[in-house]
């Protein structure tokens, strides 16, 4: 059914089949205004309908796809993309993630340094064999001080 | 005896300001951009939207009487654009508020009102509903939806107000009230009804 309906379409726009192929993938990339995150390929209200219609309309007429894309966002806003522009609060969105993981991967390599730094004292402080308690090696220390003055 | 002492003795150094200051820093920070995603106007606004302040895109379409009726025709007069269908319940509920506007302020050189049919399956339905409320102005087919997509269109009733520069100044979705209609009708400079 969806291959007859297409066919019906593609008919209807007269589109070469890389033509057809390029209005399917800019459709892809457009969300249906009335669904919740579905392409207007894979919606199968009128509206979708109408607007794979359009896209098809549009690439026919030798329109790029960032200009097919514009003319969507400027009507929908950038809502109808679904791979908006990374710019504004976009690149806000998709930078945060990756500064958070630079920071972070900074803050473990500072803690481990200074760990791997602060080691060597306490291994000579402790004399057992658990180097990274260093209240645990005194208290062992101490005690074995005692131990032996008593 | 064990003395443990001069360990307690070792009092921990206090943490530098910006680090004790950092995490309700970073705390505001999450709240402050929660609070302006919550308070700025959301995708489901009932007006607004990005085609407002823009100029109103053009269609030339045929009115249900056979007329060709362009947007470009009527530069120079503030518009009204109303999506509609007869199978739509706000429709019919805003229907009366577009009949009692079209008497008060339509006319020659007055304001002009265009209603535009939106998915409306049956064109008989169109026209007992223009019967029913006693429409008197032009309403448009729109086939494949070409006009409503270019207006951005998500659901009906939806209605746009342009002014006599032909830009769109106001947007509004879902069924109109009278306060909601005088809003838009100023903003094109139209008085209330």
């Amino acid at each position: 059914m969806p291959l007859v309906f297409s066919l019906v379409l593609c008919s209807a726009a007269a589109l070469t089949p890389e033509q057809a192929a390029r209005a399917e993938a800019i459709g892809q990339n457009l969300r249906c205004p009335i669904c919740t995150g579905e392409p207007i390929t894979q919606s199968t209200n009128d509206l979708s309908r109408d607007m794979m219609r359009d896209v098809r309309e549009q690439v026919a007429a030798g329109r790029t796809d960032a200009e097919i894309y514009s003319y969507f966002a400027a009507r929908y806003g950038n809502f109808v993309l679904l791979n908006p522009p990374r710019e504004g609060v976009g690149l806000l969105l998709w930078g945060a993630p990756l500064a958070a993981l630079g920071a972070g991967g900074f803050v473990l390599w500072r803690f481990l340094r200074r760990r791997t730094t602060a080691t060597p004292a306490v291994t000579t402080a402790g004399e057992e064999d658990d180097p990274y308690d260093p209240y645990l090696a005194e208290v062992r220390r101490r005690t074995r001080q005692g131990g032996e003055g008593a | 005896m064990t003395d443990l002492s001069p360990l307690s003795n070792q009092t921990p150094t206090p943490a530098p300001l910006w680090r004790r200051l950092l995490p309700p820093v970073l705390a505001a920070g999450l709240v402050a951009v929660l609070g302006a995603a919550l308070l700025s106007p959301s995708r489901n606004a009932t007006d607004g939207g990005p085609l407002v302040g823009k100029p109103a895109p053009d269609f030339t379409l045929e009115s249900l009487d056979g007329a060709q009726v362009s947007l470009a025709a009527l530069r120079g007069r503030p518009v009204v654009l109303n999506f509609w269908a007869s199978w739509c319940g706000p429709c019919r509920e805003e229907a009366p508020l577009f009949r009692e506007l079209s008497e008060q302020r339509g006319g020659e050189g007055g304001l002009a009102i265009l209603g535009i049919l939106f998915q409306e399956n049956k064109e008989e339905n169109a026209r007992a509903f223009i019967r029913e409320y006693a429409l008197a102005y032009p309403n448009l087919r729109d086939p494949g939806a070409k006009a409503a997509i270019n207006y951005g269109l998500t659901g009906i009733p939806e209605t746009v107000f342009i002014d006599k520069a032909g830009t769109i100044r106001h947007v509004d979705r879902g069924g109109l009230s009278r306060e909601r209609l005088n809003v838009g009708l100023e903003k094109i400079g139209v008085k209330g009804i």
